[in-house]
């Protein structure tokens, strides 16, 4: 973990704070000036990608520093869902997109990386964006899903739909792109390394957070909304399963594998 | 329905159990012969699925998303190594699932190496004209001194960077492609050796306060260079961009086809790929490619485009948006 002392640096730490005193503001209802602080997170989040983009002068999606750069400009998604899907949930966008940016901020390398040979495809950066992506939709899922648990429900006149149709909703957008980040995956294995499944640990754990919602979509249909707990509990357990997915493979000693891109040769 | 859900959780449950073994054992479990049955069970219970449910056969999203899952599965079955074995078997055809080549520059080979040891042939050759390493420009220095502070400087020659006070600075003389060392008469002249061989180096010159000036070799695995005596570690760091093999395909004594394959660009012949897998570390003399039958690989990226575009038509395009909006309110007021 790592302090940035560099205007990049300046811009995310700057980022994550507006996104998190928006938060504060959104908790005490103070609904007006959560939307400034969110919009003005939002703007420093622009002007980060930007900078970042200026400064290796290139498209800045190359590694996953620069991805969760992109992913911190989450405020698109929060009108998207609202405004299109009807799905609240401001603040979990606001703890996303801190969340998001925190690895940015605090664990990535920021210099311009040289990529190394297997790095070096066009389906490196859909199949990262799309994962991630299809992650933070999977996430929001799963804040709704909280929300169902605990009997929360919007307030009458938002127009917006109740936590256990949201969190279906939220699942409908990421599960594709939950799908389509696994396929591309696969892909890219095949034309890097030859084959198109390695049932490398990291493979497989993402294979088990497919399945969950594979599982959850299938007992949504065959039940609908008749057991919203276990609906709910069905999606707690998909953003389990994808956190495992993400940080225990990466960091534990249990999993030997492969996906140390770094050493691919 | 209640069956696919069994399916769908049993593999669940196996891949968190598969994700413990390691990718080798993994691979090897998932092919065994109680799992082979476990696939054949899943295409049949998708298939009889299709049969039973007539919502699957008529939405179209619906059907492509199942079917697409039935064509990942055959493929992939198809593609085993137990799927080759099979087919050699019952019709007679020969095809090798995957192995390896190892090639010599200037020459050509049919021989593919199998998993177990023993050899296979391919019914053409393939043939290295060239291999290389390309990096990425400049190389860089690395300097560590025993307190642990560092430096890192491009490497450019005749330039001389002042690294601090103690230590004074460190000028970069010349750089080696593959460093040798002649013992002539009386003396050891370092040279760029023209001939075969890969060793990296650079020849600095440290000038240090109240110290003789110094003449060192750098490499790039710099663990057995540093003295007793020597108080910065130094270390060359090169960055490879690119892996490049150049083959050709011969085919009764002619060129058929000619490629630089790269790690992310192999060479399609034959019902093969061919990928850039290893090298020769030491001399840079050979190339070491993997092998592997192209057999079920259609089924399966066919399987892959109808799974997503199933998905997308069904979720985005008939969950999200054709109903969706229009079933908004009456959904809120159900709740
Ligand atoms: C890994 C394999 C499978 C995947 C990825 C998959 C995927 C899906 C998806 C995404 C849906 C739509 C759910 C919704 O509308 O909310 C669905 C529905 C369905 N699936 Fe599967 N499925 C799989 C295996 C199976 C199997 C083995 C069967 C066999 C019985 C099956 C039978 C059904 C049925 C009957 C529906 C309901 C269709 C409807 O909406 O009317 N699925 N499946």
């Amino acid at each position: 973990m790592e302090i940035k002392y560099t205007i990049q640096g300046l811009f995310i730490y700057l980022t994550i704070a507006f996104y998190l005193l928006a938060l504060i503001a959104n908790l005490l209802r103070l609904r007006k000036i959560a939307q400034v602080l969110y919009l003005l997170g939002f703007i420093t989040a622009v002007a980060s990608f930007g900078y970042r983009w200026y400064h290796v002068r290139h498209v800045p999606m190359q590694n996953l520093f620069e991805v969760f750069l992109c992913l911190g400009m989450i405020y698109p998604v929060s009108l998207f869902c609202r405004h299109i899907l009807h799905v609240g949930g401001e603040s979990a966008d606001m703890l996303i997109g801190a969340v998001v940016l925190f690895p940015a901020g605090f664990i990535f390398n920021a210099s311009p990386q040289k990529l190394p040979p297997a790095l070096q495809s066009w389906l490196f950066t859909p199949h990262v964006a799309v994962y991630v992506l299809s992650y933070i939709f999977m996430a929001k899922a799963a804040f709704h899903a909280v929300l169902r648990l605990a009997g929360s429900n919007p307030r009458a006149g938002e127009n917006l739909l109740p936590p256990e149709e949201a969190t279906y909703r939220m699942i409908c957008v990421g599960f594709p792109l939950l799908t389509l980040g696994l396929v591309l995956g696969s892909v890219w294995g095949k034309r890097a390394w030859g084959d198109y499944w390695g049932w490398d640990p990291k493979e497989l754990w993402s294979l088990a957070s497919w399945l969950v919602y594979v599982g959850y979509l299938h007992f949504r249909y065959m039940f609908g909304k008749k057991h919203p707990r276990i609906n709910s509990i069905w999606v707690i357990a998909g953003i389990i399963v994808i956190v495992v997915t993400l940080l225990w493979v990466n960091l534990s000693r249990f999993f030997p594998g492969m996906h140390n891109y770094g050493a691919a040769m | 329905m209640w069956s696919a859900m069994a399916l769908i959780a049993l593999l669940f449950f196996l891949s968190v159990c598969g994700a413990f073994l390691g990718a080798q054992r993994a691979k090897a479990f998932f092919n065994s012969i109680p799992l082979v049955l476990y696939w054949l069970a899943f295409i049949v219970l998708l298939i009889v699925g299709i049969g039973l449910f007539r919502r699957l056969l008529l939405v179209p999203a619906l059907l492509l998303i199942h079917i697409g899952c039935v064509l990942i599965l055959v493929g992939a079955l198809w593609s085993s190594a137990g799927g080759h074995i099979l087919r050699q078997k019952i019709f007679g055809i020969k095809k090798i699932p995957s192995g390896y080549m190892k090639i010599y520059e200037g020459y050509s080979n049919n021989q593919v190496e199998l998993a177990d040891g023993t050899k296979s042939e391919l019914p053409f050759a393939v043939g290295l004209k060239d291999f290389r390493i390309d990096h990425y420009e400049p190389d860089y220095l690395l300097v560590q001194s025993r307190r642990g502070d560092a430096w890192i400087m491009p490497v450019e020659i005749g330039a001389e960077y002042f690294l601090n006070t103690q230590y004074g600075t460190i000028k970069i003389l010349r750089a080696f492609e593959n460093f040798k060392i002649n013992i002539g008469d009386e003396n050891r002249v370092a040279i760029d050796d023209l001939g075969p061989g890969y060793k990296p180096a650079i020849e600095v010159r440290i000038n240090s306060p109240n110290k003789p000036v110094t003449t060192r070799y750098v490499f790039e695995d710099s663990q057995g260079h540093m003295h007793i005596g020597d108080e910065l570690l130094l270390r060359l760091q090169r960055a490879i961009s690119e892996y490049t093999s150049e083959l050709k395909i011969i085919r009764d004594g002619k060129i058929i086809v000619e490629k630089d394959i790269q790690v992310n660009h192999p060479l399609h012949y034959g019902g093969y790929h061919f990928y850039q897998q290893d090298y020769d570390h030491q001399a840079g003399l050979y190339t070491v490619l993997e092998v592997t039958s192209d057999s079920g690989l259609i089924s399966v990226y066919a399987g892959y485009l109808m799974l997503c575009i199933g998905l997308c038509w069904h979720f985005w395009i008939n969950k999200l948006f054709r109903k969706g909006t229009s079933s908004l309110k009456t959904a809120s007021k159900s709740e």
